[in-house]
């Protein structure tokens, strides 16, 4: 059982904001710039500290919890950037065991990461410098040493932004298919429709709080997309789900 | 060259380098076959030679202390090079760059003077004062750029090189070496005494750096990257610098200061080895202590005279550290 | 009134020196020496410092007041305050360029020194006594001297004939730092009737490798003045047990700075001493405490002698 309630944030950002998340769910956030999906992420990650209110994961205070013990129930991706050093892959992917190890890694450890590449199909790269990589290659090695942290709760901030529209769809599928069957991942992405497609649980920010999406209807039938976006939506349906197409955006309401 | 050759080549390469270290010195001095001669005759207990005491002096009491100090200095420059590069992300500094060798200089030097002070404690505080100071004053907006890390290192350097050389002024001028030795290293005082003495502290930081050597490839990724792996980046950072300023500062205090040889020796090794600091840390002790060995060689030998060892590594690793930035980037970019 | 100084440059005075600044310690002397010590308004800071302070406060009550200016030493000046205090000579080193180039362009007079050879010494002394009107005593003191080093060399005469021991000098700043060929060193050793074992060497001041020096196997260590380091320290040294003069206990240290001089017109007083740990026979039967002194009261004064000997050991 996992719950993870959190309220009132930083600078009035967020307003006594509660939510629970399933496990081994992919629960999407949605929201438009501003409305405090960054702050709500750096509060789950640790980053900053709520002003008010808990984060708990199975239970246990987030902002109790010694970092190292922190980094074993919740893993996040780090902001992307181009690192100095030419690490290889392996090494990369190979620090995400840090609060699994002592002074130097074993062999478990080199298991582990060989694992996690193969998990995510990308083993061939393990001895190539981690700087010569492409961008999408770059992101899918962080998700390897994500894998290889082996969190109870993966947090990602706009995994797909660096990534092309065919890379992007493919690491939420791989999200959903690879990752959610050892893990819970809560991801925040701005487009819905790519979120629609491929996410199983969904969360509004807006207004400084939380919607969270009726069970029982589809989060794109929802009234609460308008409210959201603020700007009338229209629904095409697409196979089993469905596409959302903003209506008239030349004069934005404001929600 | 597969990765396993480069590295057999980096590890093996100091030890011929030493050994046949005891062999080199000046012209006029005793030939290789004496000093194999009496390191024989030390082992096996040969009849002594009529020349035994000449040539025991020189390769016991001269050159073998000499050679132990070099290596120690070199292997502790270029490994607390190396973990500072990694610590900071940032392939341009060293303890020279960063000051930690003129406040250790400074600190050395203002015990001796006033006598009373434990030398290497007080060039260990100030190796630490120096590097807090630069890695404070070169954070804008929270995070240290590669090159005001290097402008603030050098303010603070230059600032602790004012203050020696106001201790020399104040000092008695015997009480001291001269400031040259202290700015340009003076390894041609080595003996066993000074040997003994500095060894253990830079045998001490080089194990603190060699335990850590993994977790420094976490912070080498970046503060962000560490921290997501439950890593606290800053503490992490504190906890690495005591060993490596600790190795540092013991070098300095034992040889004064060696220039470049904590900023080039971790490039050479890198290009070799890769930036993986679990080999990193141990093939720069090797390599950056043989290197030293190497070129105190040359200081020993082609002179008829005695020149600071400091203006032959410079010499030398100047030119090539330029070589280094023009071939690659050396991330000067991020 | 003229003399052409260690720049080669012709100094010219239209009357005798009456305000003379001497930045150089040695050159001071030389000037006390001459009797002209009155005219002297502005010293080297190196006279309030060290080792010759007592023999320099016994020498003129100014310097025991503190009352004599000291605008500079030999490595920096105060040009303001050296113009400040009027001087109608001011007496430097002559590698000091730029110092003298700042004096001059103020319209000063300057007189570069440079001592390289004890020659040099005789011909410092008699510029001073060409700039200051004392020619005859200049010429009183360098006869006194060529007397001295007359007795000296007769006095050696069999010992050297038999051999000159080799000798290792060792300056203070540390055991490798020596004196090539090319030095007032050089010449005391050889004066005092030994070899410097690094004569081959061009260099005036320089640090040989350690086994360089083991090598040479000096039969005597000859040290510098050393406030640091005693015979005792350099005997029970391991690194130079090899060495026949530690061996045999030859590693003598001279006395003091003010009457182990190199640079003035007392040198012979360190020749002796030195001879006396080279060639200790050949002394037998003289009184070398009472020729010192008489050596020192004919270069400064049975009077200022006398006064320096109330206050400080001279032997």
């Amino acid at each position: 059982m996992r719950k993870l309630r959190f309220a009132y944030g930083d600078a009035e950002v967020l307003r006594r904001v509660s939510f629970d998340i399933k496990p081994r769910s992919f629960t999407v956030l949605l929201g438009r710039n501003g409305s405090g999906k960054s702050t709500l992420f750096r509060l789950l990650v640790g980053l900053l500290k709520p002003r008010e209110g808990s984060i708990a994961v199975f239970g246990r205070e987030l902002h109790q919890l010694p970092l190292r013990e922190r980094s074993r129930l919740l893993g996040f991706l780090p902001q992307h950037h181009h690192p100095v050093f030419p690490f290889s892959v392996e090494d990369v992917v190979l620090t995400g065991r840090a609060a699994h190890v002592g002074l130097v890694p074993k062999a478990h450890d080199r298991a582990v990461v060989r694992e996690a590449l193969e998990q995510l199909g990308i083993e061939h790269l393990i001895a190539k410098p981690y700087t010569e990589l492409s961008g999408g290659e770059q992101q899918l090695v962080l998700i390897a040493r994500v894998l290889a942290q082996k969190p109870k709760v993966l947090l990602l901030d706009e995994p797909t932004s660096h990534l092309d529209f065919v890379n992007a769809h493919r690491l939420m599928a791989l999200v959903r298919d690879s990752l959610c069957a050892v893990m819970t991942v809560l991801a925040i992405v701005h487009d819905p429709n790519l979120a629609f497609q491929h996410g199983t649980d969904f969360l509004f920010l807006a207004d400084g709080h939380v919607f969270q999406a009726d069970s029982g209807r589809p989060p794109w039938s929802s009234a609460l997309l308008e409210r959201v976006y603020g700007v009338p939506m229209e629904t095409v349906p697409f196979g089993q789900r469905a596409v959302v197409v903003p209506g008239d955006v030349s004069k934005p309401r404001q929600p | 060259m597969s990765p396993w050759i480069r590295r057999a080549v980096v590890f093996a390469f100091p030890w011929p380098v030493i050994v046949l270290s005891v062999f080199v010195g000046p012209q006029e001095s005793i030939s290789p076959r004496d000093a194999l001669g009496w390191m024989a005759s030390a082992v096996v207990q040969g009849p002594p030679a009529d020349n035994v005491d000449f040539v025991r002096a020189i390769v016991w009491d001269i050159r073998i202390p000499r050679i132990l100090l070099a290596f120690c200095v070199g292997g502790a420059l270029a490994a607390s090079g190396a973990a500072l590069q990694a610590v900071f992300r940032n392939p341009l500094v060293s303890p020279y760059i960063l000051g930690i060798s003129s406040g250790a200089a400074f600190g050395a030097a203002a015990a001796l003077a006033v006598g009373f002070l434990p030398v290497y404690g007080s060039a260990f505080l100030f190796g630490m004062a120096a590097v807090g100071c630069s890695y404070t004053l070169g954070r804008v907006n929270k995070a240290a750029t590669p090159v005001s890390l290097v402008l603030s290192g050098m303010i603070v350097s230059g600032i602790f090189t004012a203050l020696l050389t106001i201790v020399q002024f104040l000092a008695d001028p015997f009480r001291l070496q001269t400031i040259v030795h202290w700015t340009m290293g003076n390894l041609h005082n080595a003996e066993w005494r000074r040997v003994l003495e500095s060894a253990p502290i830079m045998a001490i930081g080089g194990a603190g750096m060699f335990f850590l050597r993994w977790r420094m490839n976490i912070l080498a990724l970046g503060d962000q990257e560490a921290y997501a792996v439950g890593v606290n980046p800053e503490r992490e950072k504190i906890k690495m610098l005591i060993p490596a300023t600790l190795a540092a500062s013991a070098a300095v205090a034992a040889a004064g200061i060696i220039g470049m040889v904590g900023l080039v020796v971790p490039h050479m090794v890198r290009m070799m080895l890769g930036p993986d600091n679990r080999v990193g840390i141990p093939a720069c002790f090797l390599f950056g202590g043989a290197f030293l060995v190497l070129v105190d060689d040359f200081s020993r030998a082609l002179t008829a005279f005695e020149l600071p060892i400091g203006i032959f590594t410079t010499l030398i690793g100047g030119p090539f550290f330029i070589f280094l930035l023009r071939r690659s980037r050396l991330g000067w970019a991020s | 009134m003229q003399a052409v100084d260690f720049r080669g440059k012709t100094v010219s005075l239209t009357e005798p020196a009456r305000r003379i600044v001497c930045l150089i310690e040695s050159a001071l002397s030389g000037l006390y020496m001459l009797g002209v010590s009155e005219r002297v308004v502005g010293v080297s800071s190196n006279v309030y410092e060290g080792a010759v302070r007592p023999y320099y406060e016994a020498l003129d009550p100014r310097i025991r007041s503190k009352s004599l200016p000291a605008p500079g030493n030999w490595d920096f000046i105060n040009t303001e305050s050296v113009v400040a205090l009027k001087p109608d000579l001011v007496i430097l080193w002559a590698h000091q360029t730029e110092a003298i180039q700042s004096l001059e362009s103020r319209g000063l007079v300057v007189f570069g020194v440079f001592v390289e050879r004890f020659a040099d010494v005789f011909r410092e002394i008699e510029a001073f006594g060409a700039l200051t009107g004392t020619e005859e005593r200049a010429r009183e003191l360098i006869t006194a001297v060529a007397h001295e080093l007359q007795w000296l060399e007769q006095k050696l005469e069999t010992a050297t004939a038999r051999g000159r021991p080799d000798v290792y000098f060792m300056w203070a700043q540390g055991d490798l730092e020596t004196s090539g060929g090319n030095s007032t060193v050089n010449e005391l050793i050889e004066l005092a009737g030994g070899v410097n074992v690094f004569k081959h060497m061009p260099q005036e001041h320089v640090t040989v490798h350690r086994e360089s020096v083991l090598k040479a196997e000096p039969d005597v260590i000859v040290m510098w003045v050393n406030p640091a380091r005693d015979p005792v320290h350099i005997v029970s040294d391991v690194r130079w047990r090899s060495v026949k003069a530690v061996k045999d206990k030859r590693v003598h240290e001279l006395p003091d700075v003010f009457t182990s001089d190199l640079w003035t017109l007392k040198y012979p007083l360190a020749v002796l001493t030195v001879a006396r740990w080279l060639h200790p026979r050949a002394f037998d039967g003289e009184d070398l405490k009472a020729r010192r002194r008489t050596f020192l009261e004919r270069l400064y004064g049975s009077a200022a002698v006398g006064q320096v000997a109330d206050h400080v050991p001279l032997d």
